[in-house]
């Protein structure tokens, strides 16, 4: 038998009982509707969650500070302790696998002066050329930091809009809104007092580049430089300061504030967490914190799945109870064809063709109606979500929706439904290879 | 005394039959039976259908298995075409042992040289004539256009080409054999089996449809095997053997133009026969009874349907 005609046969013996394979395919919209938005609320929890976090920063950054604090399985808060970041460890974290580039950053305060008006602001400085391994923003003005031109201060997105003060004004602080385009405006540090004898340190800003929006605040708040270039500032700062204070500034500059790392994949954050702590050192990032939450919407996933999963088994039952109505029905018919030298295989293949069509039928317009709903329960379905699972979780105003359909999903639901009918249908369909063909011919019909 | 008379019609047949030996062996045997048994179990007791039977067919003869029901005639059709398989002894044909196919070189084995011919039609209601025709040539992996040609082709032969598009519910007994018989002439197989294949019929549409089988089978130099109680149909036949509880009690020629002494003998084992077959005819009485029953429901809904109109 050909294919063609296997088809042919197969798409008439499912017209012919309308009413049965429309119920059928019913049964398998059903299942798969239930499995594809089950899995769909799923990920789109999951999802939100991770959205969420990365407003706070980049999912593959640990951040190992300073300050450090030790924390216990649990999460809970246990020490804090001072640790010395210096170059070795740097060297020490980059041997680590799966780091892809570690980054040792200094923070001090900038203070922005125009005129008799001032401001403030967060420096950090880093190497430039790590800059694009931590994800750095586009830029809408200027140019990143290169090895040649490394006079460049970045702004994050939002840092140059805080307003300028005038402290010194008889009639009180004043304010004044910059305009960067024509102001002068001139930066110094302001870590110790200042020494009366020498001419203050003040550097005029010229070269500047501005980050775009990033969903990171670490690039909206903060300014950044390179590491080399703040470092031949800062040293200039400090030689206009008094022995002591410029003893305590340029040792502040051999030892970072923090040491960022960056992995290549998420999932090895925490093994990459795992051996900086092996190092001796205790380490943050907010993998850590999401870890917990991703576990919850993993389960929570297996959950919805099952209850997906049930309607589909149904569906499956309900295929192979189609499947062998139709066999009875069909038993005369069947004898009909072996005594005409149809071989088994083409009779098990006819009914595994009907019952693989009724799955990928059920499927597709189960995938189609799964669509609209998805859009329906992330249009109206909000009011209910928020109160069922707001106990934990926040759910910002930014999120992509409860409900979230990978371009995968319906391949792989309408791979599935296709699986069930075939396997549904395997049964039945060799059950009608074991007809006798003379007792298939006695019967009526 | 029914043994008696058996005997004796055996006798008269051998003498017949002892002439024609020599003329068949010169012939090419296409399906031999050697010691074939079949027996079937129902529940503790064991019936034996067919008891030690052997014979030959030659290619190109009409054969005739002849018996009242429940002889093992219609078993022994179904042990040569395949679809019994034998309990003991052997079936060859085409020089090949057919019970030691598997199912597939059977289906094979079908679809190269068996056709079949229903008593009931057998054919699929859903399905027009067209299509039904053409439906072993599917199996066959004909290509579509040449096996609707060939279909066709067929369906003009047995004189139904203005009937193709028609479902076989749309049609009378006599044209929907006539679409059986195309069916299995349609492949051009070298054997065509036919079980009763007028026994819906009456008598009328049964001649057409007899001579309509042994054309066709003539044109192509066709072997037929057919199986019927009717000894009327047996005188198509060019050879009938005839069964018995399981046994051959007689094979003959039918020389046709020596008639009439074989249609004497044929008298004498149809009495014979009749205390048999009168199981047989009281059960198509009883048929009968359940169609006029019928005709009367009809009958009387359609009075009770006057009489309302009447009264309204």
């Amino acid at each position: 038998m050909k294919f063609n005609d296997l088809v042919k046969m197969g798409l008439r013996n499912l017209f012919r009982r309308k009413a049965r394979t429309a119920l059928t395919v019913i049964g398998m919209v059903i299942g798969t509707i239930s499995i594809v938005i089950m899995f769909s609320i799923g990920y789109g929890m999951r999802d939100s969650f991770i959205e969420q976090v990365m407003e706070n920063g980049s999912m593959t950054v640990i951040t190992v500070s300073t300050w450090g604090y030790t924390i216990d399985e649990d999460g809970n808060y246990i020490d804090t302790g001072e640790q010395k970041l210096d170059s070795d460890l740097v060297e020490s974290i980059k041997k680590i696998d799966h780091v892809k580039s570690v980054g040792g950053m200094l923070q001090k305060n900038l203070q922005l002066t125009c005129g008799k008006y001032n401001s403030g602001m967060m420096v950090y400085a880093m190497d430039s050329s790590t800059f694009e391994s931590f994800g750095f923003p586009g830029l809408t003005q200027g140019e990143y930091p290169t090895a040649d031109h490394k006079d460049i201060i970045v702004f994050g997105s939002q840092a140059r809009n805080s307003e300028f003060y005038n402290w010194g004004s008889s009639r009180g602080s004043n304010s004044k809104t910059i305009d960067w385009d024509r102001d002068t405006i001139s930066f110094t540090f302001s870590d110790y007092t200042v020494n009366e004898n020498k001419k203050a340190f003040t550097q005029v800003i010229k070269n500047y580049a501005v980050m775009e929006e990033s969903e990171n605040y670490m690039f909206n708040y903060y300014a950044w430089m390179d590491l080399d270039y703040f470092k031949e500032l800062y040293t200039k700062y400090a030689n206009t300061l008094k022995l002591e204070d410029r003893k305590k500034a340029i040792a502040s500059l051999n030892k970072f504030d923090q040491i960022q790392v960056n992995v290549d994949n998420m999932e090895n954050v925490t093994a990459v967490q795992d051996a900086i702590k092996e190092l001796g050192y205790s380490s943050s990032s907010d993998m850590q914190y999401i870890e917990p939450m991703l576990q919850t919407s993993k389960m929570l996933q297996v959950v919805l799945g099952a209850i997906g999963g049930v309607a589909m088994v149904v569906s499956a039952i309900n295929i192979a109870n189609t499947m062998i109505m139709s066999i009875y029905e069909r038993t005369k018919e069947i004898g009909i064809m072996k005594v005409l030298g149809c071989m088994l295989k083409d009779i098990r293949k006819l009914f595994l063709f009907e019952a693989a069509l009724i799955g990928l039928l059920g499927g597709a317009i189960g995938i189609m109606l799964s669509y609209l709903l998805s859009w329906l329960i992330n249009k109206y379905g909000a009011p209910l979500f928020e109160s069922l699972l707001n106990t934990s979780y926040m759910y910002g105003e930014t999120t992509g929706g409860f409900s979230r359909i990978y371009f995968w999903m319906p391949f792989v639901a309408m791979g599935f439904a296709m699986v069930v009918g075939i396997v549904s249908g395997y049964l039945p369909a060799n059950r009608a290879t074991k007809i006798s063909a003379i007792e298939a011919m006695r019967t009526e019909g | 005394m029914q043994v008696e008379k058996e005997v004796k019609t055996v006798l008269k047949k051998e003498k017949v039959s002892s002439e024609k030996k020599e003329k068949n062996s010169e012939r090419e045997k296409i399906i031999v039976l050697k010691g074939v048994k079949k027996v079937y179990r129902m529940g503790t007791e064991r019936i034996c259908a067919v008891d030690d039977v052997s014979f030959e067919i030659y290619k190109g003869e009409f054969c005739c298995l002849l018996g009242t029901s429940g002889s093992g005639k219609s078993t022994l059709l179904n042990l040569m075409a395949g679809i019994e398989k034998v309990s003991s002894g052997q079936i060859i044909m085409k020089g090949k042992n057919i019970h030691h196919m598997n199912e597939n070189r059977l289906a094979k084995f079908r679809q190269k040289y068996l056709g079949f011919v229903f008593q009931s039609y057998n054919l699929l209601n859903s399905m027009t004539a067209l299509e039904n025709v053409e439906f072993p040539l599917v199996f066959k992996r004909v290509p579509n256009k040449k096996r609707r040609r060939m279909a066709l082709e067929m369906l003009k032969k047995v004189g139904l080409e203005d009937r193709i598009k028609h479902k076989p519910k749309e049609m009378s007994g006599g044209q929907q054999q006539r679409v059986g018989i195309a069916r299995a002439f349609v492949a051009n197989p070298e054997i065509v089996f036919a079980d009763e294949p007028t026994g819906n019929l009456d008598s009328k549409t049964s001649k057409e449809v007899m001579e309509l089988i042994q054309g066709m089978a003539r044109v192509n130099k066709q072997t037929i095997v057919m199986v019927t109680h009717d000894n009327k149909l047996a005188e198509y036949a060019d050879r009938v053997i005839r069964v018995f509880d399981g046994k051959i009690i007689s094979i003959e020629e039918n020389d046709h133009s020596q008639k009439k002494e074989e249609s004497d003998v044929n008298d004498e084992i149809a009495q014979v026969n009749k205390e048999t077959s009168n199981e047989e005819t009281s059960n198509d009485i009883n048929n009968n009874d359940i169609n006029n029953k019928d005709t009367n429901k009809e009958e009387f809904t359609e009075e009770v349907i006057n009489l309302k109109k009447a009264e309204g």
